[in-house]
């Protein structure tokens, strides 16, 4: 299988705090990749420096095949990589389905004589943006709620809606950060069904979670992060007897 | 001599700004309460003193040093009415209500000293002569006055303890908390203390040019902040030289152009450093929005 | 006194009211807006409908900016100086359809906006804010300095009345269906435009920015398309502005009048398309009710947005109640 996704030693440094340093992995397209540290490790830096949002300090993202180092994180959007954010980020004074809507920017073209005449791309586009709006939100279990405002809906609510959201930008590669934090177990087993799922339809997904049943259910491969480098990487199996793994989180006190 | 002499406007013109950019810079760089309402505060404080010395007939300098007091309370009311409740609320709720209560004070001014301009005295009369170039007791006076402050505000920030904390709350709150700084103790006070700097720069202004109208407020605000995000918002020098050459570049553009377009040159350096280095010279780069 | 509860309550209770016949209540307020220079004699009543009108213009124009992406434009009064002086200097040079020249004037302040959004689209907020109140002064100089094309502050008087075929718009009552026929318009626009995905994106960046770039949203770029979209609109105040009292000076543009329209719109409720029509109806028609009132007009205003923002602050007929009863509706 082709590689999605490859970092050339990519190092995020804060003040000389070395959130993410000399970080280099490979994705393979398809596979689900977990990305598991303690609290801290340069988890959440490291989606943030692949997507656009920081800047690196050092290194290279090579994303199918192309540099996207210096591209804006709305080019990396447009190019099929898509995200959800670990502290939620909902448009909140906006009903659920049109915060799905705006998922779709990218994949509509509506302007403003197109919205003034109601030309045929906008009947289009809102066609799609209101079906395929609905059936994202159905897929996350959110039906019900379409009219919900963002702030009003459930912490649990909140996680599903920022997938459904992620996945109207139709990637081919997922970032979820802790999708199922602060979720009951049935709850989070929709969510590793519904990645599952996903996956299976062939995107390509990268999860950060903490809890390790939802890790070892679901990942192929996992990379494990300590001090912003990487201490561990391959088959759940292999991580799990890592003796690095086990005093990476031991040392720090953690399970 | 001519171009001599446009320089030592030019930096009897600067020291006043910099009065007013630290005093700026201390309120929005250091303490970070986003305001609008900064130049209606300057003036209103200038007109009080104008009140006090034209209307009751008050020796100036008693009235000046009445002014600052009262300067100090409205920095006080602002900080209540702007600021106190919206601490943690989204920034641009300050800007929102400073703009009201900018709205409201310029107004209010307008209403009470009347809309037009009023003559301000001079401070000190008479000028000497250093070769050739003539030079204004005030300017001196000007200029020395606002490196005596500046130099006071220095120690004040080393080695009071209120100075102190300040700096150390707006370097990181948080830790400015646990060390035992009382967060909004110390912001009312360094509110109040940038308005009053504010004013005694407008003050100094006023007296040079002897006039003051109770409209100048938004455009005096727009020029503290184009000082202040020319030297770098957070950084105190950095609004001292923004001072400077804002107050030097204003007086050759007047002696270039004349005076009609003296205002544009605050809006021309404000875009281009928007445009060409929004941390501003000296400043670090802080998220505002 | 009424304590603060009481008075939400209250107002809780009118907007509940409000909602459920939404429809109809616009229905209503329309056929008033029709009729009533056909109830009243009174020219001068006329003459504040006129003004009304062309503030519920002007601020339906800001609330697209400030309202849908919370650009804090301040300058605002320099945009409606353009457009009122590129109508002045055209019908007094050329003999040019109206309809053309107001749709130079939008277009014209856009081009200006486009200037002044470029550079400060990367930084919102007070920087906008700043940057705004500078351009607004500046246009105000460039108007009283450039006197060969402007006249300076003598002004620019003798502007003919538009004319359609044979049919010209002279009386009060013409300017005060056709300043009803703009508004219409703009809110027709505006309303599309906010329900499409441009609109959309505004609201995206104003809600989260940070979700709107995951979302692929070009920040800047809609930052300064929203800015020209509302300042068309600002010119075409300007236009219509010209045309009514065929004079124009700089007296008029001054940062005041920016100012007033803001409150406008923020008592009104920003971000909703009904809010700046009711709070530019309330504070233009209040002040000529209480005579006593035009005199501490600005104080009020003031005070007025610091209430709503400590008491209300999505403002009478504000975004946030509005976008629950969007969903209402819709069922
Ligand atoms: N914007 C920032 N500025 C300064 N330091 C930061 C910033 N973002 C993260 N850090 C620091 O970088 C390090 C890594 O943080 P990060 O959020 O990536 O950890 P994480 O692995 O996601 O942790 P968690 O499991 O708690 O989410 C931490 O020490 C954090 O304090
Ligand atoms: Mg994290």
């Amino acid at each position: 299988m082709a590689t999605i996704l490859k970092t050339d030693k990519v190092c995020k440094y804060f003040d000389g705090v070395k959130a993410v340093d000399k970080v280099s992995i490979e994705v393979e397209e398809g596979i689900i990749l977990g990305i598991i540290g303690p609290n801290g490790a340069g988890k959440t830096t490291l989606f943030n420096v692949l997507t656009g949002m920081l800047a690196e300090t050092e290194g290279k993202v090579i994303y199918k095949n192309k540099d996207i180092t210096k591209l804006s994180p709305q080019d990396i959007t447009n190019i099929g990589m898509s995200r959800t954010f670990q502290n939620i980020k909902l448009f909140d004074h906006l009903s659920a389905h049109e915060n799905v809507k705006i998922g779709f920017h990218t994949k509509t073209k509506t302007g403003f004589i197109d919205a003034i005449f109601k030309t045929k791309t906008y009947n289009n586009d809102e066609q799609k943006v209101n079906e395929k709006g609905i059936k994202l939100l159905k897929r996350v279990g959110l039906a019900e709620k379409q009219e919900i405002l963002g702030q009003n809906l459930s912490y649990g609510d909140k996680r599903r809606l920022e997938i459904a959201r992620a996945l109207a930008v139709e990637p081919d590669l997922l970032l979820v950060d802790e999708p199922t934090a602060g979720m009951n177990a049935k709850e989070t087993r929709t969510i590793v069904e519904l990645l599952d799922k996903l996956n299976d339809e062939g995107i390509t997904v990268i999860i950060i979670e903490h809890d390790m049943g939802v890790i070892m259910n679901l990942c192929d491969e996992i990379v494990v992060l300590n001090d912003g480098n990487v201490i561990s990487r391959g088959d759940p199996n292999y991580v799990q007897n890592d003796p690095a793994v086990r005093e990476a989180y031991l040392g720090k006190g953690a399970s | 001599m001519f171009w001599i002499r446009q320089i030592i406007n030019g930096i009897t013109q600067g020291s006043i700004y910099a009065l007013m950019a630290i005093g700026y810079s201390l309120i929005f760089g250091k303490l970070l309460l986003v305001t609008f309402a900064f130049g209606e505060m300057v003036v209103f404080g200038v007109f009080v003193s104008y009140y006090l010395y034209a209307i009751v007939g008050l020796n100036l300098f008693l009235a000046i040093i009445i002014a600052l007091p009262i300067s100090w309370g409205l920095g006080m009311l602002v900080d209540k009415i702007c600021y106190e409740k919206f601490r943690d609320e989204p920034r641009f709720l300050m800007l929102i209500t400073t703009i009201g209560f900018g709205i409201f004070l310029k107004s209010f001014t307008q209403l009470i000293f009347g809309t037009g301009y009023r003559s301000y005295p001079n401070f000190i009369e008479g000028k000497i002569i250093v070769g050739g170039v003539r030079i204004t007791y005030i300017q001196i006076f000007i200029i020395l006055t606002t490196l005596l402050l500046l130099y006071g505000l220095n120690l004040f920030f080393k080695k009071t303890k209120l100075g102190v904390g300040i700096i150390a709350l707006s370097n990181d709150l948080d830790a400015a908390k646990l060390v035992g700084i009382n967060v909004n103790k110390s912001i009312k006070f360094g509110h109040s203390l940038g308005v009053v700097l504010g004013v005694f720069g407008g003050m100094m202004m006023v007296s040079y040019y002897n006039a003051i109208g109770a409209s100048m407020g938004p455009i005096l605000g727009l020029k503290a902040f184009t000082v202040v995000v020319f030297g770098g918002i957070t950084s105190l020098p950095g609004a001292i030289i923004g001072g400077f050459t804002l107050g030097i570049l204003e007086n050759l553009s007047v002696a270039t152009f004349g005076s009609g377009y003296k205002d544009i040159v605050a809006f021309v350096i404000l875009i281009l450093i928007l445009v060409l280095r929004p941390s501003g010279l000296l400043g670090k780069k802080i998220d505002l929005f | 006194m009424f304590s603060n509860s009481k008075i939400s309550n209250i107002i809780g209770n009118l907007k509940g009211i409000i909602l459920e016949n939404k429809l109809k209540i616009y229905l209503i307020i329309l056929i008033l807006a029709l009729i009533f220079p056909f109830i009243t004699n009174n020219q001068y009543y006329i003459y504040i409908g006129v003004l009304t009108l062309m503030y519920m213009i002007l601020a339906s124009s800001l609330n697209i900016i400030v309202g849908y992406t919370y650009q804090y434009l301040i300058g605002f009064a320099g945009f409606f100086a353009i457009g009122a002086y590129t109508t002045a200097i055209i019908t007094t040079s050329f003999e040019v359809n109206f309809i053309f020249v107001f749709l130079i004037s939008g277009i014209i302040a856009s081009i200006f906006a486009l200037l002044i959004g470029i550079p400060t689209s990367r930084l919102g907020g007070i920087f906008f804010a700043f940057a705004t109140l500078g351009f607004g002064e500046i246009i105000r100089l460039i108007i009283i300095n450039w006197d060969t094309l402007t006249r300076g502050t003598f002004g620019i008087p003798g502007i003919p009345r538009p004319k359609l075929f044979n049919f010209i718009i002279n009386t009060n009552t013409n300017f005060y269906f056709f300043a009803l026929l703009i508004l219409l318009v703009q809110l027709f626009i505006s309303y599309r435009v906010i329900n499409s995905r441009v609109g959309r994106a505004w609201l995206s960046l104003k809600e989260n920015s940070e979700a709107a770039k995951a979302m692929g949203i070009k920040i800047a770029k809609y930052r300064v398309l929203n800015l020209m979209y509302g300042t068309f609109w600002a010119g075409i105040g300007g236009a219509f502005y010209a045309y009514f009292t065929q004079y124009v000076s700089p007296d008029t543009f001054v940062l005041d009048e920016g100012f007033r329209i803001f409150a406008m719109v923020l008592v009104g409720g920003m971000g909703t398309l009904i809010g700046p029509i009711a709070g530019s109806g309330l504070l233009t028609i209040l002040p000529e009710l209480v005579r006593e009132f035009a005199r501490y007009q600005l104080i009020i205003y003031g005070v007025a947005i610091l209430l709503i923002i400590h008491y209300r602050p999505q403002g009478l007929f504000g975004a946030k109640e509005l976008a629950q009863a969007k969903v209402k509706d819709e069922k």
